[in-house]
């Protein structure tokens, strides 16, 4: 009987010891105001008032809160991942652990009215703005690397997708699908980040350059140079599988003395650099090209040739600095950040030739698209 | 507040133990009361005053039935008074949109809007709590709770306030006054409560992403062998997810001094309807007997009487789970196998081989929650004709995707749904068991908490009822 008591009394202490044990150290760490690893803020505590508690609004962000700072928040995320695999699932937070450490989202069924309003805005734009429009949309590594999905893996075919975009973009399409394809044995995507590498993008130039009828410079011309051997992205962090190796960064152009950048990060002009390399301090190592997302990028190349517009995502990053040569001036407007009338700039810099370029999933999704239909 | 939450484990019940030992006796049900209006008010804080609206209602009502109990009439107009009353909240905040809704389609209606009442959690749980006590009284079945805190302590019980088990009165009116504490009955919870979380975050959560896949399946995608698949694994997901939640109920309520009456049995190995029904949410059954189908007559006025009262019993039975037609229907469903079962049915099963009678219960069971889980009718038709064969054909490589991810998990729930561990468990020898238990629930601490904080998805089933 008394071993009984003894017994009972170790789970009761075990039992209170965790959670108020818990209670206690989540008490006395400080909070994080961000994540690393998840690559996002992390809820604050929220500030109390009537108000907001009987809208409902304090308790639910509260609830946030804790959850986001909970004491070792990481390695319990890690821990997670780590169940859910070892329970022969092959995916986390819908990303798809693939062959090789390759992490690979699973491309969703694209909203059906975004993607009308959105391929209807490009094709109004490319039949009335008056100079020639081409249009590149980039698969996901989920689709070019299929081979290295899990077993019958579900994921939308992008192929089939862009082939029916591209019959309604009434822009000259670039065959960028192809090109990736074609050196899909290459690393030309990041395993744990969804962008193409700069390798990747160098095939996307090569298109293009077909599509617009210049000569691409071979790839043997450039120097290829690892700037980064420890490199986590995007889908490493939304994945929470943690059992990966880094990815490289290999950038191949170089900086020169003649490149003239202006960047509008802030929402006016600056003089903005090719590479920012104190970012390859930081979680978000991608951003190293141009110093990352910004409104407007205004490029005076040093070389002869016409003015390029592209209305871009992040994938251009890596794909802007091979155009240099072919072109004098390169203009890169995100209209997630850049609100203002692309016909109006058009007019008002002389541009000569203009390129849509997005990574598929976000052209299906993203929410500004439709300001290139605005007359 | 749910149970299974970082707001809940972590801080809202290490608290919440500590000011209840802490109080001395006689202060304890009142800190019990005001900690339950807290749980209940944290997601919805004007309901609080429903909380105490229905406390103070029946406690007075209560008294009145048990005054004029020599006056039979009087007192019977008391307890029809708590009936409509709780009955009228239930209506009002959980059915009055549905009785819209449907009454529009009728021309001389057509200009009647939706009110937007948002469902007060629990309110299908307590109002029926609150009538067992009326009538507890007024049957003489249990004595007049005269201490307002005591009685609100019943009404508002944290540990079973949302969803369920729905404790009669008469089955606690006693722990309200008195109730035994001891290291024993608060290990005995621990190890309900850790049963329960495992259940609700590490089996229920898991499997109900799979049904997530196949509930929002596009028709031309769904096969049969896909729409079995999510149908199991939606099986498997509201077993666990209630059983789980019930667990913890009962877990914490021994924390605290409570013993509450089991909920579910296995309900899975059951060999026949009838006894499904009395193995799957046991609470809500006795209630309807208790408080519906006997006061109807019961079994005793004549086969005809009696399939009549299985019929309306379960078609409020099925309503009760919400207010859609689809809970009709599959209430309805239920009496209808339950009169055959009564008819003959039963007295076949009992001679047939186990294996069969196992198979026509779990067949008829799988079926039934495509009814429950799709509250959609014409949805639910679609995904039902995939069941059996009117899909996107046989099957397709997704369907192999997902039953190889989820074989693992699906073999540890189909293991979990019987008594076998359990069995297992208490073969072992006395020492080893004192060593495993404690191992087990540190794992499943641990193991659920990886879990919770990574919460992007734990949604909770029963918050609806």
């Amino acid at each position: 009987m008394k071993r009984q008591k003894i017994s009972s009394l170790i789970q009761v202490i075990l039992f209170l010891a965790f959670i108020g044990g818990f209670f206690i150290i989540n008490l006395l760490t400080p909070d994080r105001t961000f994540s690393e690893a998840e690559n996002r803020m992390l809820e604050q505590a929220p500030k109390f008032s009537l108000d907001s508690l009987f809208s409902g609004k304090f308790t639910t962000s509260f609830e946030t809160y804790i959850t986001d700072q909970f004491a070792g928040r990481d390695g319990w995320i890690g821990l997670k991942s780590f169940v859910e695999l070892a329970l022969q699932k092959k995916e986390n937070n819908g990303v798809y652990l693939g062959e090789n450490g390759t992490l690979l989202t699973r491309f969703e069924k694209p909203d059906q009215k975004r993607l009308e309003t959105n391929i209807g805005a490009v094709s109004k734009f490319a039949g009335g703005i008056g100079v020639p429009v081409y249009f590149s949309l980039i698969p996901s590594s989920t689709e070019i690397w299929a081979d290295k999905l899990p077993k019958n893996a579900p994921s939308v075919d992008q192929h089939e997708l862009i082939k029916d975009l591209y019959l309604r973009s009434g822009a000259n399409n670039v065959d960028t699908y192809s090109a990736l394809y074609e050196h899909r044995d290459e690393y030309i995507y990041f395993r744990t980040d969804h962008h193409w590498t700069p390798l990747g993008a160098y095939y996307g130039y090569r298109a293009f350059a077909e599509a617009m009828g210049f000569k691409p410079s071979s790839l043997d011309s450039f120097t290829p140079n690892t700037v980064s051997e420890n490199f986590y992205g995007t889908t490493y962090s939304s994945s929470g599988i943690r059992s990966v190796e880094p990815d490289k960064i290999v950038i191949f152009v170089e900086d020169y003395e003649g490149l003239s950048i202006t960047n509008y990060t802030t929402g006016s002009a600056e003089e903005g650099v090719l590479y920012d390399y104190s970012r390859l301090e930081t979680k978000d190592k991608y951003s190293m090209f141009f110093g990352g997302n910004t409104p407007l990028l205004q490029i005076k190349t040093g070389h002869e040739g016409p003015k390029l517009l592209i209305i871009r995502d992040s994938y251009a990053d890596a794909f802007i600095p091979f155009l240099f040569e072919h072109f004098s001036e390169i203009h890169a407007i995100d209209l997630r950040y850049n609100k203002s009338s692309v016909r109006d700039y058009i007019a008002e810099h002389g541009i000569d030739e203009v390129l849509i370029s997005y990574g598929l999933s976000n052209f299906v999704s993203d929410a500004n698209v439709f300001l290139l239909g605005r007359q | 507040m749910v149970f299974s939450s970082i707001l809940f484990m972590f801080i809202y019940l290490p608290v919440v133990l500590a000011l209840y030992y802490l109080s001395p006796l006689k202060w304890r049900c009142v800190v019990l009361f005001v900690v339950n209006l807290i749980f209940y008010g944290w997601g919805e804080p004007v309901y609080v005053s429903l909380m105490i609206f229905s406390t103070v209602v029946d406690y007075v009502l209560g008294m009145l039935v048990n005054k004029y109990r020599a006056n039979d009439k009087k007192a019977r107009i008391f307890v029809l008074c708590s009936v409509v009353i709780n009955l009228s909240l239930l209506f009002f905040f959980k059915y009055i949109d549905f009785f819209i809704t449907n009454l529009a389609h009728i021309p001389a209606f057509s200009s009647l809007k939706p009110l937007g009442v948002s469902l007060p959690i629990g309110i299908s749980f307590y109002t029926f709590q609150t009538m067992s006590y009326t009538i507890d009284v007024y049957r003489n079945d249990s004595p007049v709770q005269r201490n307002i805190i005591k009685f609100g302590d019943y009404v508002s019980l944290f540990p079973q306030l949302i969803a369920g088990p729905i404790v009669r009165y008469k089955d606690v009116a006693e722990q309200l006054n008195e109730r035994e504490h001891s290291v024993e009955k608060f290990a005995s919870g621990v190890q309900r409560f850790v049963v329960g979380l495992a259940k609700k975050v590490l089996l229920a959560n898991n499997i109900g992403m799979l049904w997530d896949v196949y509930k929002a399946m596009p028709a031309e995608e769904l096969t049969t062998l896909g729409a079995w698949l999510g149908i199991i694994a939606f099986s498997f997901q509201i077993y666990f997810d209630f059983s789980g939640y019930s667990d913890m109920a009962i877990g914490l309520g021994r924390m605290i001094g409570f013993e509450f009456l089991e909920n579910f049995n296995y309900p899975y190995i059951s060999k026949s309807i009838t006894e499904f029904w009395r193995r799957w949410h046991i609470s809500l059954g006795t209630w309807f007997r208790e408080y519906v189908y006997i006061p109807l007559g019961g079994n005793r006025k004549g086969t005809l009487r009696t399939f009549l009262n299985i019929f309306i019993v379960w078609a409020i039975t099925g309503f009760w789970h919400g207010a859609s037609w689809n809970y009709m229907l599959w209430g309805i469903y239920y009496a209808i196998l339950l009169m055959i079962e009564k008819a003959f049915l039963l007295n076949w099963l009992k001679k047939a081989p186990a294996f069969i009678a196992h198979i026509y219960t779990l067949f008829l069971v799988v079926v039934g929650w495509a009814l429950f889980a799709i509250e959609d009718l014409g949805s639910c038709l679609t995904y039902v004709s995939a069941m059996f064969g009117g899909g996107a054909g046989f099957t397709n490589p997704t369907v192999s995707y997902y039953f190889m991810s989820y074989l693992p998990s699906l073999i540890i729930m189909a293991f979990a749904s019987t008594p076998l561990g359990v069995k297992l468990m208490n073969r072992l020898p006395v020492k080893s068991r004192q060593i495993a238990i404690p191992v087990l629930i540190a794992f499943v601490l641990i193991i659920s908490t990886a879990y919770l904080v990574d919460a992007t998805y734990n949604p909770f089933l029963y918050f609806r009822f």
